[in-house]
């Protein structure tokens, strides 16, 4: 389903049902006055919609960049649609990603790009920032930031479990949907399985980075790739996951 | 060449991006491994380019780096991993000159990323009786390609005849749900994205056991050092963690397991005398978490 979150900034995709509730899977889409941009693009299960979905946004307007999160299926597993039907689209992914191997080989691999955290592109007037994913679960993943939105693309990071009524809007604060924000329960129920490194970490560590990274850029909207955007209460937010983070790491300890 | 003449010397199917070689690491479990060889220099520089000593890995010493998947033939057979959708071809292949006419009953799975996972629905297609095994905990594996697979619990064990693997938990992981296996029959104990070392095409270390590389130059302080750089690159949250911790845990795997051999999916096997690399296992991963990590926030 077609959502708009904030600006030029839209996600598109699909739920599926998981054993702890329904869990996203969605592709974000940047229209960037005509040049659109696209942040990973979905699960193969959903190859039809997700492509109907794209073609009803987009119209004419041919995406330039698919920013890859990193390269499992769930997140890229709609390349080869992607590639055959704009085949000049530019796969930007992480430099410590071994595309040759880790990505579906459907495409040249001079399509590939590679990019170090820290990395900018300018264009229409914005900033894509690439920044180094902290919760992550492949070691080729990055995060990225669009100045323009403010919003952080955050791959499996800020995933959560979503109920049947919350999957049906984005977290915009409204009554509607998952009323107004993502409790601290439905992130853990997602890192728990999602991270399972959680157990060595001293919590107080990756809070710290995570406040560093939020605190350097101006963050509106956080966007999971595993869970609605979410565009209100952005420090409420980082503070449920970190919670979440501890409570998953104290888990552990009983 | 039979599968068992692998014991002395590879055999290679495919060959570049795409290429798969075969080693016999008993006569019935068998190493399926691909590598880049004379490639490496043209794929690894930027990799290794961010380490605090890049010059080390890309400079005079090229290293490689393998993906690996392992195969047990019994009376039931079980494939440990798949490799890659690029090595599609040659995997095929080289799974069915180890099977030498016999069925693949079981293709089992430590994680779900492409190198690991990509050639499920390849095997499936030339053994659809074959059960997928992965690790159990909630994932909906249609997502992965992994559709109506078997999921197993840490201490759930398979037998396959004389042999019997038991699933482990995955001490160190990048994805969350990933497990291990340990071959009670020889000891030998799979641990996916961990424990490896690198190897260096230009000394002929493809394809070699790590008692071959060592005979061949590889030396105790490199390998120490290469587990600390592969720990450090598959691992960013040691950024975060405590060395002691990790290395307890180290030690309490081996108390719980008699692991004779080490099979990890992106290193050299250790065929022999596996207990006396216990130490450059834990100290390469305190290292690791001891290295400064750049991480840009």
């Amino acid at each position: 389903m077609i959502r708009h979150v904030i600006d030029d900034l839209y996600q598109i995709g699909e739920h599926v049902e998981t054993e702890h509730g329904l869990e996203a899977i969605l592709t974000y889409v940047i229209l960037n006055d005509g040049n659109p941009l696209l942040i990973d693009c979905g699960s193969h299960i959903h190859r039809d919609s997700v492509m109907a979905q794209l073609t009803e946004l987009l119209g004419e307007g041919i995406p330039e960049f698919l920013f890859l999160t990193h390269s499992e299926l769930p997140h890229a597993g709609n390349i080869a649609a992607i590639t055959e039907k704009w085949p000049d689209i530019k796969v930007i992914v992480s430099n410590v990603m071994l595309p040759y191997i880790e990505v579906l080989p459907v495409l040249p691999l001079e399509q590939i790009t590679q990019v170090v955290p820290g990395t900018k592109i300018e264009m229409s007037g914005r900033t894509i920032e690439f920044v180094d994913a902290l919760l992550k679960d492949q070691p080729g993943s990055h995060w990225v930031h669009d100045s323009r939105t403010g919003a952080l693309f955050t791959g499996d990071g800020f995933g959560y479990m979503d109920t049947a009524e919350g999957s049906q809007s984005v977290v915009d604060g409204s009554d509607a949907g998952s009323a107004g924000d993502v409790s601290q329960a439905a992130f853990e129920a997602y890192h728990k399985i999602a991270f399972r490194f959680l157990r060595w970490i001293k919590p107080e560590r990756i809070a710290a980075d995570l406040r560093k990274m939020f605190a350097k850029r101006n963050v509106q909207v956080i966007a999971p790739i595993h869970g609605n955007a979410i565009t209100v209460n952005i420090d409420k937010h980082l503070d449920s996951l970190i919670g979440a983070l501890t409570a998953v790491n104290k888990s552990y300890r009983k | 060449m039979t599968p068992q003449d692998t014991l002395q010397e590879a055999k290679i199917f495919g060959d570049g991006l795409g290429r798969v070689a075969v080693r016999a690491i008993t006569p019935n479990i068998f190493w399926l491994t691909h590598c880049l060889g004379v490639l490496a220099q043209d794929y690894y520089k930027e990799y290794f380019a961010v380490l605090p000593n890049a010059a080390d890995y890309a400079g005079d010493r090229i290293v490689d780096y393998p993906f690996s998947a392992f195969l047990i033939v019994d009376e039931k057979s079980l494939l440990i991993d798949t490799c890659g959708p690029k090595q599609k071809e040659a995997f095929l292949d080289a799974v069915q000159f180890c099977l030498d006419g016999r069925q693949l009953d079981y293709i089992w799975i430590s994680h779900v990323e492409l190198p690991h996972a990509g050639n499920t629905g390849a095997l499936k297609q030339i053994w659809p009786s074959s059960q997928v095994v992965t690790v159990a905990g909630g994932e909906n594996y249609e997502l992965h390609g992994l559709e109506n697979a078997l999921t197993a619990a840490p201490s759930d064990v398979i037998d396959l005849g004389e042999h019997s693997v038991e699933m482990v938990d995955a001490l160190f992981v990048d994805h969350g749900l990933s497990q291990w296996l340990f071959e009670r029959k020889t000891g030998m104990m799979f641990t996916a994205d961990w424990a490896h070392n690198l190897h260096e095409p230009a000394k002929c270390h493809c394809f070699k056991f790590l008692d071959e590389m060592f005979e061949a130059g590889y030396d105790a302080k490199t390998h120490v050092e290469d587990i600390k750089v592969n720990a450090w690159y598959q691992f960013p949250w040691l950024a975060w963690c405590d060395a002691d911790i990790l290395c307890e845990a180290i030690d309490d795997l081996f108390d719980q397991y008699d692991v004779k051999i080490l099979a990890p999916s992106h290193g050299n096997p250790i065929r022999k005398d596996f207990k006396q690399f216990i130490p450059a296992l834990r100290d390469g991963m305190r290292m690791a978490a001891e290295m400064p990590f750049s991480h840009v926030l």
